[in-house]
């Protein structure tokens, strides 16, 4: 149909030229650093700055105050008196990965303990029977890079986002995206940010989870253990520096445009480099990173061979890791403790993706979590009693414990649009502001242990900005533009 | 047997103690401080030795009601950690005991439903891996003083056989959430001949085997040599029974029908299915549980020989079917007349057309968690005493589980499953006002949405 169409014959030409023109400013702009004046700058850190000017270089905050200039040169951004705040961070989100159909959903309810009961959507393929120790799976490896949502997250405002593996149990590594890239190379910041654990009360769950985290215990000890013993240690110094990369970022070690992974690298990720060399780790999972590998692994290949999924998680309870712990629900955390054991402990956000109030909503279990000292990761709503309409807050009362609380922005840009308007809700009902704004930046940043370049806007940090008309909490401001580490992000849905 | 000498034991113990504690509460209440000493010391003796409770609560003033039958006024409960220390008067509490007043009030043991669903209990066995702590049902059964049930109750076999779990509605604790799992087995008692000959068969194996056991045992001690003998195969549930381990489930309707999951009530129950169920349990000389027995109330003392218990629906109707005089049909007396014999009786609500299991939140009225007290008081209404309407739910039902060691009385060394209510028992006015499962408070009935609202118009 569009070969008999004259026009359509011009338009592969048209094309090129329209990209030539816009890409030339683009990649002009990149050495020019931009200011942002006239703005009220929610810092995220410190004192809100009610009139001041951000400027950006090279992706990253050079200067925020209320008496910084705009260098000489620099691209200017009147902000009229507009809002900047740090880009949102999710740190609990499966978009990309399409809902996975169930083959019966009376089964699918069956699984979830009695359907009648449980009024919630299951979290896709819940469930206990796939439920596995696949730790050091990478959830990214089974992305597709070109769906639009990652973009449509982007215009909705998450600048960083996390890939959340499904599945119980262990289903594996959790990545970061940079919500704008193309490929799997450029979406993927980090292909094993976090360690993911599904929890559900189901034995099979449990077992797992009990059983891979003994392994882990016994790992933990088997490496305290040979260090005494100089032989093995030799030919793993040696491959420390060899290994390190392809370790830390596998899939960014084939490719040069990245410029700033090294830079700040050492900030967040710090503890990842110290990690001990661990080749066997590949064996299974790496298909790409497998070839770099190669050469180190024969060398191994006498000595005995380890899981990777326990090496893993051996990590994990060394703190070279971080985890992220979904719970559905209280009842869920209560079996969580029941099943590892209130003693074990290791880097980690605890997250329920819905208040289930059928099963025990988090601010039951209020003083569990706060003993575990972990950030909760809860959605921006309110909940109710069970089978009333008594109203609660669980938002606020895990706040008021002391718990430091992050929000779930969902998996559906749509579910990000109205982020805001829920964060309101909230803060009508008692929770406070800066809390509220802090939720969606710098909580979920830590849960990521990204908080050391993105979450506020500090001098050093990535330039992902939120500009608003007014403050963000005030129904009647709207989101102006996104801008991803110094880049506006172009809304290409008006054109469409 | 073990377990029939310490119910007979603990049962003398506590009349004993008991008749004590009546004559002072009720008419010399604080009158005989010397004779109340020796009681009371004599129970803290016997906690003493086992290590020592981190916390204290007791139920100070109230109408203890013991759940055997018994009834203590003014008394107090206390209790150490999650078990019951002494239950009486004059009893002197630790440093920093929590104290519930209950003046005015009733206390009395949880109930103990024979047949429930929901109300947190898991999805199968193990029970505890699935169980929900936080189910807002579990306060649902609480406010009708339910504190443990049998979820998912046997059915009828040729075999014992069954994975079902006495849940505890220990709100908020996983690990309190299930008391005894698979120890409630089931069997048709409607064996076909060549089945009943097989089971009379293993059930001798199965007891050549426990006293091949008790040999070996004997004669361990001087020959270390000797080697113990393997149960046969299919004798291990029979051996459970038979060790007083598990409890057999009798199922009279025939064909692996259960009676609780919708078989049409009364069908077969009659006096033959009977006997034949009692000829088994003379078969393991041990007693059984006999599963909704219509005509039992023709041979009340056929049932006592055999150490049997009942599990009773008195709100059951069947009416006598004159061409088969053997279907006698219901008696509302039936509880009381088997009660007199001394056999066991727990009381459950009736199977309803659509199927419904025991009580839950299934929409099936007349099978809701608040029936259990109106199934007593129809029993009562048939000529039951009033005090052994509340054993139908307490300590009766808790034998038929084969849980008594653990709850169902309000007894020194039993689980802290207890209730304060603002009146009898099993009147249909009364209201759960606290109930305690394992030593833990977990249902007050002023910060529960469920009845805090609900005033009484007439108080008097």
């Amino acid at each position: 149909m569009h070969a008999t169409n004259p026009r359509w014959n011009r338009a592969p030409l048209a094309l090129a030229a329209a990209v030539l023109f816009c890409a030339a400013p683009l990649l002009a702009q990149d050495n020019r650093p931009t200011a942002f004046t006239n703005a009220r700058i929610l810092t995220m850190k410190g004192a809100l700055i009610e009139r001041g000017t951000l400027v950006v270089k090279n992706g990253k905050i050079v200067a925020v105050a209320a008496d910084a200039t705009a260098p000489a040169g620099a691209r200017i951004v009147d902000c009229n008196g507009g809002t900047l705040m740090p880009g949102l961070v999710s740190a609990h989100s499966r978009a990309g990965f399409a809902p996975q159909p169930t083959a019966n959903p009376l089964d699918a309810m069956m699984r979830r303990g009695g359907g009648r009961r449980g009024a919630q959507t299951p979290p896709p393929d819940s469930g206990g029977r796939g439920a596995q120790n696949a730790a050091a799976t990478k959830a990214v490896e089974r992305l597709d890079p070109k769906q639009d949502v990652f973009a449509e997250m982007l215009r909705a405002g998450v600048t960083t986002l996390a890939l959340t593996p499904s599945g119980d149990g262990l289903p594996g590594f959790g990545a970061l995206l940079k919500p704008d890239g193309k490929t799997l190379e450029a979406l993927t910041t980090d292909d094993d940010a976090f360690v993911f654990v599904a929890m559900q009360r189901d034995s099979r769950v449990k077992k797992i989870l009990k059983d891979a985290f003994d392994a882990a215990k016994k790992a933990v000890e088997a490496r305290k253990a040979p260090k005494e013993a100089p032989k093995p240690e030799a030919p793993q110094g040696e491959q420390k520096p060899g290994e390190q990369k392809p370790a830390q970022q596998k899939p960014d070690a084939g490719k040069p445009p990245e410029p700033q992974k090294p830079g700040d690298a050492p900030k967040p990720e710090q503890p990842k480099p110290q990690d001990p060399p661990k080749p066997e780790e590949k064996k299974p999972e790496g298909d790409k990173a497998q070839q770099p590998a190669q050469e180190p692994q024969a060398q191994q290949k006498p000595e005995e061979k380890k899981d990777p999924n326990v090496e893993v998680l051996a990590d994990l309870l060394e703190g070279k890791r971080k985890a992220i712990v979904q719970v559905g629900s209280g009842a869920d955390l209560l079996h969580w403790t029941h099943a590892v054991g209130k003693e074990l402990a290791f880097p980690r956000a605890i997250c329920a993706e819905a208040f289930d109030p059928q099963a025990g909503s988090l601010d039951l279990v209020v003083e569990e979590l706060k003993a575990m000292k972990s950030i909760v990761l809860v959605p921006p709503s309110l909940s109710t009693l069970p089978r009333s309409r008594f109203v609660t807050n669980p938002c606020k009362t895990l706040h008021d414990a002391g718990i430091e609380v992050g929000f779930v922005l969902g998996d559906a840009p749509a579910r990000v649009r109205i982020a805001f308007v829920r964060l309101m809700e909230l803060v009508r009902h008692g929770f406070p502001r800066d809390a509220a704004l802090a939720g969606v930046t710098v909580v979920p940043s830590k849960a990521l242990g990204v908080d050391a370049s993105v979450g506020t806007l500090e001098v050093g940090k990535k330039a992902n900005l939120l500009l608003f008309s007014g403050d963000p909490l005030d129904p009647a401001s709207e989101l102006r533009s996104v801008w991803l580490e110094g880049q506006k992000v172009q809304d290409d849905t008006a054109a469409r | 047997m073990q377990l029939h000498y310490f119910a007979v034991l603990a049962a003398t113990a506590l009349l004993t103690v008991d008749l004590e504690a009546q004559r002072r509460g009720r008419f010399n209440r604080g009158g005989q401080g010397q004779e109340t000493a020796p009681a009371t010391a004599e129970t803290k003796a016997e906690e003493q030795p086992s290590d020592k409770p981190k916390s204290h609560l007791a139920i100070v003033g109230g109408d203890v009601y013991l759940g055997t039958g018994q009834r203590i006024t003014g008394a107090t409960v206390l209790v150490g950690d999650n078990k019951i220390l002494a239950v009486g008067h004059r009893i002197e509490l630790p440093e920093g005991t929590t104290v519930i007043d209950a003046k005015g009030k009733s206390v009395s043991p949880g109930f103990v439903c024979v047949y429930g669903s929901g109300m947190g209990a898991g999805r199968g066995a193990p029970w505890i891996d699935s169980c929900n702590p936080f189910d807002p049902e579990i306060k649902q059964g609480l406010a009708a003083g339910i504190t443990s049930f049998l979820a998912s109750a046997p059915r009828g076999g040729s075999v014992p056989a069954g994975d079902g779990a006495v849940v505890k509605l220990a709100y908020g604790k996983v690990e309190d959430m299930v008391l005894q799992e698979g120890t409630v087995l089931g069997m048709s008692a409607q064996l076909s001949a060549a089945d009943r000959e097989k089971f009379r068969d293993l059930v001798k194996q199965a007891k050549e085997h426990k006293s091949a056991l008790e040999d070996f045992l004997a004669k361990k001690a001087d020959d270390p040599q000797a080697k113990a003998p393997k149960a046969p195969a299919g004798t291990e549930k029979i051996l459970e029974v038979l060790n007083g381990k598990a409890r057999l489930w009798l199922t009279l309707a025939g064909g692996g029908f259960n009676p609780f999951g919708g078989g049409r009530i009364g069908a077969a129950s009659d006096v033959d299915s009977i006997r034949s169920a009692l000829s088994i349990a003379t078969d393991l000389g041990v007693g059984c549980v006999l599963i909704k027995p219509t005509s039992a109330w023709l041979l009340p003392d056929e049932i006592a020989a055999t150490d049997s218990m009942v599990v009773l629906s008195p709100r059951d109707r069947m009416p006598i079917d004159p061409a088969d005089p053997e279907r006698s049909g219901s008696n509302l007396a039936s509880a009381a007349l088997l009660n007199q014999a001394g056999v066991p009786v727990a009381v459950t609500c009736p199977v309803s057309m659509f199927g419904g299991a025991g009580v839950g939140t299934n929409g099936l009225l007349g099978n809701d968690l608040n029936t259990p007290t109106v199934d007593a008081a129809f029993a009562i209404r048939g000529g039951l005493p009033n005090a052994d309407g509340l054993r139908t739910l307490t300590l009766d039902a808790a034998k038929i589980l084969g849980v008594d060691q653990r709850v169902g009385s309000l007894e020194p060394g039993k689980d802290a499953d207890i209730l304060i209510l603002d009146g009898d028992p099993l009147h249909y006015r009364t209201f759960v006002e606290t109930a305690i499962v394992s030593g833990r408070v977990v249902y007050e009935i002023a910060k529960e949405p469920i009845y805090r609202r609900i005033r009484r118009q007439n108080n008097k």
